[in-house]
């Protein structure tokens, strides 16, 4: 099962790339818009040679995971309490009704405003787009916990920390992680888009900002050298890191839904 | 399985076919004041004139590398554009050619004068807000950069892409220290108050005069319907002449479109070194200090942009 999706996954990528290479070859389309895969997979090398790829990658992996990280625990905090509290239940609603739908590029003037321009911004466009979606799911997953086991829990004398962490997180797992993908995918689109928006040179970009830059001076190999790089980062993270969790936690634990 | 990629893959291939029109051109444009001719030429219907059974089109995109693809995918006939972008396409490969000037505007390197009262009080560690890497913007700052402070390369460190809208507000909260600009963000920025003023003036950048704007039309258009290019640079000429010959009244149709008080759009066109023009100004210069600074690396030379019908 899991061997023939690989080679399903495998078969469509091929594929999409050989359909690529057929277009820009065919003469229908400008090979300076649409260059072959052959010339991208070169300038892939190219970039990933002269350190360039590795730089944007490492800094926006960085940025990712440090949104995430903040994201999620300002998410799993505020999830808690709205568990508990009523009126913090209320507020949390409210905000995120009005600000989940919001773009982080919409905000960025506001942001700009408030923390410049600069790392804190570009951090708090990433927060903005993984804090809501984490506080939705986590949410959702405690409000769906079982009475009974909630039952189990205070039978144990389970104070609150120890009743969340060993009751309320395991139970509620599989949509703390499906907010988590939710989150990696959001925090991605932030941080690329952010840095196409303001980017700054010099001072070290990220991949949004490789892939502007490559596309203002007309490097279009170069330009899909980098959207590359996040597609595979993409998979990488995806089936490797989030199916490793799946498979360490709810899968074992037996509470997939 | 393989049947479905098939199908799903051919389907795909359609998104790639757009339809081409043989009654209109479509012109492709950016904002602001550098660009006004544009707007006079709609406003009084001086191509309709000339070419009543075509149809133009007018696109505003919001910068040059979204120019550049549209001419790649055969959306755009014509456009308008700095020298720098259009030299950087065309070294590329791209086979489109500059067919006139527009516009030789005060650009310029604002900042607040009590902190940076001259260019050379410009530090590394200040930020500055310009367009884009590439733009005649950022391309002005290395000249000045390399010919007062011995570095073209000085402040690519320094630089904070931004839309000027963007770049004005960033100014004005003092998220950046400096703005390259172009009108009317320049005039706003010198008379808005708050002590900001201009401190490298484009002219003074570039070593004399240079066409901020152009006009560029892609090689199939040329190749395929000159008589239209001609109808569309007589209109062009006609515009530019207009402002010249009639500037109150042009102030109140820009007044419109611009959503500005017409006194202050009569002021900013008659602006000292706000020249609405056809000629084309600095291509040598430009060609020459991108080549040596690698921003151009195909040996390319003033006739291999200019449209023939200009080189005489």
């Amino acid at each position: 099962m899991k061997r023939s999706r690989i080679e399903g996954s495998i078969i469509w990528f091929a594929a999409l790339l050989g359909l690529w290479e057929i277009v820009s070859r065919s003469g229908l389309v400008s090979q300076l818009i649409m260059p072959p895969v052959t010339v991208i997979l070169r300038s892939f090398a190219f970039e990933w040679g002269s350190g360039e790829l590795e730089i944007s990658m490492l800094l926006s992996l960085g940025f990712v995971f440090a949104g995430i990280s903040a994201g999620g625990i300002g998410a799993f905090i505020i999830s808690a309490l709205s568990f508990q509290f009523d009126a913090v239940k209320r507020l949390s609603g409210m905000l995120t009704a009005v600000l989940h739908p919001l773009p982080g590029i919409a905000l960025l003037p506001v942001f700009i405003l408030f923390f410049g321009i600069g790392r804190i911004t570009l951090l708090v466009v990433i927060i903005h787009s993984v804090i809501w979606p984490l506080i939705i799911n986590i949410s959702a997953g405690f409000t769906s916990v079982p009475a009974v086991y909630r039952r189990i829990g205070s039978n144990y004398g389970l104070k609150s920390a120890a009743f969340f962490f060993r009751i309320m997180v395991p139970a509620s797992f599989p949509h703390i992680l499906s907010g988590l993908k939710t989150a990696w995918a959001r925090a991605w689109r932030a941080a690329v888009s952010a840095e196409m928006v303001f980017g700054i040179t010099g001072s070290g970009g990220g991949l949004g900002w490789f892939v502007y830059n490559k596309r203002i001076f007309m490097d279009t190999p170069g330009m899909y050298a980098g959207i590359l790089m996040l597609a595979i980062l993409g998979i990488i993270v995806e089936s490797g890191l989030f199916n490793l969790i799946e498979n360490k936690t709810v899968r074992r634990w037996g509470v997939s839904v | 399985m393989r049947k479905l990629v098939v199908i799903t893959l051919t389907l795909s291939v359609f998104l790639f076919v757009s339809c081409s029109d043989d009654k209109s051109v479509t012109i492709a444009e950016q904002y602001g004041l550098a660009y006004a001719p544009l707007q006079i030429m709609r406003e009084k219907a001086f191509f309709e004139e000339l070419e009543p059974d075509f149809e133009v089109k007018w696109v505003k995109l919001g910068n040059t590398a979204a120019i550049r693809e549209a001419v790649l995918a055969g959306e755009v006939d014509a456009g308008f554009l700095g020298i720098p972008p259009l030299l950087i396409g065309a070294d590329k490969g791209m086979d489109w050619k500059l067919i006139s000037g527009l516009s030789v505007c005060p650009v310029g390197l604002v900042a607040e004068s009590s902190e940076i009262p001259d260019f050379g009080s410009l530090r590394k560690d200040h930020r500055i807000a310009l367009p884009q890497p590439g733009s005649i913007q950022h391309i002005l700052l290395s000249m000045a950069a390399e010919r007062e402070r011995g570095d073209p390369a000085l402040f690519d460190g320094s630089l904070v892409t931004m839309k000027h809208p963007d770049g004005m507000m960033a100014l004005l909260s003092g998220a950046v220290d400096a703005h390259f600009t172009s009108p009317p963000y320049i005039f706003m920025e010198n008379e808005g108050g708050g002590g900001y003023e201009t401190v490298l003036g484009g002219t003074e950048a570039f070593g004399g005069e240079f066409s901020f704007i152009v006009a560029m039309a892609d090689g199939a258009f040329i190749k395929d319907r000159p008589e239209l290019l001609n109808s569309f640079l007589t209109a062009l000429e006609r515009a530019v002449d207009f402002i010249g010959a009639r500037p109150e009244e042009c102030a109140r149709i820009l007044a419109g479109i611009y959503e500005l008080p017409q006194e202050d759009i009569l002021r900013y066109i008659t602006y000292p070194g706000m020249k609405y023009t056809t000629e084309i100004k600095g291509l040598g210069r430009f060609i020459e200090f991108m080549t040596e600074n690698n921003y151009l690396s195909s040996g390319l030379t003033e006739s291999d942009v200019l449209y023939e019908g200009l080189r005489d």
